[in-house]
């Protein structure tokens, strides 16, 4: 098939095909989208909203979704995601600023803005993220991800190593900058 | 990137920032390109975290998540062409087509999927914190209620008056020590004596005489004394343990013995037995002290403490390098309290609003200023220009309740003012304005000022309430040095680097454990009151050697220090 052909929207058989492209499209790039909305939201809340919010009008949306060429076509799906979420964002922004930790309109465009260009940036971080993961030893590596762990604590780990847990909530946060050091260090190596 | 701008990033990740450093952190963000480059590196890191320990974590939380998040869709009317034909698709295309289905139907479910095992977890490691301070835990089984003359021994621990007591052994050489154990019994104890506290219920008399009082609700209560257990089932009794005897004479009401020679004796009124060696001396309880006689006792040495107090007090502030000195332990009914130092009277200090008068550091003899209530404060007006700073005063914490808890405030917090205050986290803060131009600040808010605050570790938690701590903070341009001092001892000691250094220094109007910014354009006044009290304050126009510091305390210390 033509790549550049589109299919029809009017068609039982051209809606399915668009559909299969969707969700295709979601499947792999669900991450992404992902974390371009938690960067805008300091807090997990909401994430899950927003990408609901986000898949849906994607797919209301899709129609208009009209890539140059199949290969620019996954960047572009992305971009255009992350508008579509950006503006998910700043709607539940507004109904939730009164609450706690939500960023305020200005704030979230300025990162949007930034993290729009950091894209990719995002995933080579990632793979430096698990070099740099594997450097820390053993138990280092668990009370970092334990904050992140389904079935562990900080609270957990206090408890049977006898350390305070504001305490170990500080190493932790040691740990995090030192990740974040390392990080930085392999991508300008690579560069 | 500072280290202050990345702890506020992960506090916002871990969502325990406070309201106010979340507003400094989006300040920061929305001026500063490297500070939103850093937070997004930072969440991205988290989240990568998280995406690592759910892979390696197991499916813990897999079905937990299907009943909050995936539960069956409300509605099932989707577009109903979409997946009509899906003969032809993979099982593993089908099911994520399935799950769009259900996503278009208005119910998140693939979505929330890939980031089941966070969600859980989150509201954990957030109750965890939360909840930690909430309740804080003491370990102990009784409390040293008073101290007359105690001098404990070289090698045992020792304990000040209205310290919760551990097991284990106390031992002192000389004094009486009055102890509160948790379940009502009361001791009273003449050294030289050795207890090894056991528990909330129980203790055994290596050496020493003492008198048991056990009310009701405390029967039960046991002295180990030799190889006997005395249980006390009546009201008061009496036990001396030596080197080769140990005995037991009951004033009154009755006891139970177990154990020893005399297993199963109960013993009354009047009655009393050897629990080991011979009656070789029949007048051993004679003159053992009641409560009435410790109390007179710490009452008069409580005087005695208090005269000296004064007649050192009255020496110190002859001291020409005192720029105010307050010693509030003698001030009368007044709503003022005087400016003992020779800069007179136009100093003094003018109570405004709920602040009370209550026992200060010597007892009732002796006059404490609180500052429970918000609107408690003490004003004063300190003029001119100084080349240094000491501050001194002896100050009681009933409890840290607010982010910050003044001690000794600048109003205005001007070019050289100072701000002396305790951290809700109990460490000491002291900081000089270095320069109040909007802006000039290192801080991200874009009217951050430029000053420093030194900090010392952690001086106070909440086995501390209501003790009386003397403290002390040295601002020294000249050995460009900030020392800081509790009970005498030196806690910290930082540089000022050139940024922060200041030569002039000013208070102007300020306050005494409160902060007050009449000076700013605004109803509003932030909530800083020390919740406890200010017994004494003395402000020095110079840097206190240590050995002064030392000498401040030690001439000015209470009872039982």
């Amino acid at each position: 098939m033509d790549p550049n052909a589109k299919p029809d929207f009017e068609t039982p058989a051209g809606r399915e095909a668009r559909y299969g492209e969707f969700v295709s499209l979601l499947a792999r790039h669900d991450q992404s989208i992902r974390r371009f909305v938690r960067s805008l939201l300091p807090s997990n809340q909401g994430v899950d909203d927003v990408m609901q919010e986000t898949a849906l009008e994607c797919w209301k949306k899709y129609e208009s979704f009209t890539p140059e060429n199949a290969e620019d076509a996954v960047d572009e799906f992305i971009r255009w995601a992350c508008v579509i979420a950006r503006y998910k964002v700043l709607s539940w922004q507004r109904d939730s600023s009164r609450d706690r930790l939500v960023f305020r309109e200005s704030v979230i465009e300025r990162l949007a803005q930034d993290a729009m260009q950091d894209l990719e940036q995002r995933d080579r971080e990632r793979q430096a993220i698990e070099t740099c993961l594997g450097e820390l030893d053993a138990d280092q590596r668990r009370l970092v991800l334990s904050v992140h762990s389904p079935g562990e604590s900080i609270a957990k780990i206090a408890e049977e190593t006898g350390v305070k847990t504001r305490r170990l909530y500080s190493k932790v946060n040691a740990l995090r900058k030192r990740l974040l050091d390392c990080v930085q260090g392999r991508l300008v190596e690579e560069l | 990137m500072d280290d202050t701008i990345r702890n506020l990033i992960f506090q916002a990740i871990d969502q325990t920032i406070s309201a106010d450093d979340f507003d400094v952190l989006q300040d920061a963000i929305e001026r500063r390109e490297d500070v939103r480059a850093e937070y997004l590196r930072a969440i991205n890191l988290c989240e990568s975290l998280g995406e690592i320990a759910t892979e390696s974590g197991g499916d813990l939380h897999g079905n937990l998540h299907g009943d909050l998040h995936g539960g069956p869709p409300k509605r099932n009317d989707s577009p109903a062409s979409v997946l009509d034909d899906a003969s032809g698709w993979t099982w593993q295309r089908l099911a994520i087509a399935a799950a769009v289905l259900v996503l278009v139907s208005g119910v998140a479910y693939w979505f929330g999927r890939s980031n089941d095992a966070e969600v859980p977890q989150w509201v954990d490691v957030n109750q965890d914190l939360l909840n930690e301070p909430e309740e804080a835990l003491i370990a102990g089984h009784a409390t040293l209620r008073s101290a007359v003359d105690l001098r404990w021994s070289n090698d045992s621990l020792a304990f000040r008056e209205g310290d919760v007591l551990p097991n284990g052994v106390l031992q002192f050489d000389e004094g009486i020590a009055e102890i509160d154990f948790f379940c009502g019994a009361t001791l009273i104890v003449e050294g030289p004596a050795a207890l090894d506290v056991e528990s909330d219920w129980s203790v055994r008399v290596v050496k020493g005489r003492l008198r048991a009082s056990v009310p009701p609700a405390a029967r039960g209560f046991v002295v180990k004394a030799a190889d006997s257990e005395i249980i006390d089932l009546g009201t008061e009794f009496a036990v001396e343990v030596g080197a080769d005897e140990a005995r037991v004479e009951v004033i009154d009401g009755e006891v139970e013995l177990r154990g020893g020679r005399h297993d199963g004796d109960h013993l009354v009124t009047g009655e009393r037995e050897w629990l080991k060696g011979s009656q070789s001396r029949p007048d051993a309880f004679k003159g053992l002290s009641t409560l009435s006689d410790l109390q007179r006792r710490r009452e008069d040495a409580q005087t005695r403490q208090f005269e000296q107090w004064e007649i050192y007090s009255r020496q110190l502030r002859t001291d020409d390098r005192l720029i105010a000195y307050y010693p509030i332990a003698e001030s009368a009914i007044d709503r003022f309290v005087p400016n003992r130092a020779a800069t007179g009277r136009e100093l003094d200090g003018i109570l405004v609003g709920p602040v009370t008068r209550g026992q200060g550091r010597f007892g009732a003899v002796s006059t404490g200023l609180e500052f429970d209530r918000p609107g408690s404060r003490v004003r004063t007006r300190i003029d001119g220009e100084f080349n240094a700073f000491t501050f001194a005063c002896w100050v009681r914490i009933d409890s840290l309740e607010h982010r910050y808890n003044s001690l000794f405030m600048g109003d205005g917090y001007e070019n050289g003012e100072p701000h002396w205050q305790l951290h809700e986290d109990g460490r000491l803060m002291f900081s000089v304005m270095v320069d109040d131009t909007p802006g000039s600040g290192l801080g991200s808010a874009e009217d951050s000022r430029l000053h420093r605050i030194y900090y010392t570790e952690p001086i106070w938690d909440v086995s501390k309430s209501g003790k009386w701590l003397h403290i002390a903070a040295v601002y020294d341009p000249v050995a460009r040095q900030v020392n800081q001092f509790v009970n005498g001892e030196p806690i910290s000691s930082e540089p000022i680097t050139d940024q922060f250094h200041v030569q002039t220094l000013r208070i102007g109007t300020a306050e005494i454990g409160n902060w007050g910014q009449p000076l700013r354009n605004s109803p509003w006044f932030a909530v800083r009151n020390l919740n406890g009290a200010i017994d004494e304050l003395a402000i020095f126009d110079a840097a206190l050697s240590r050995e002064e510091i030392q000498s401040l305390y030690e001439q000015g210390k209470p009872l039982g220090y």
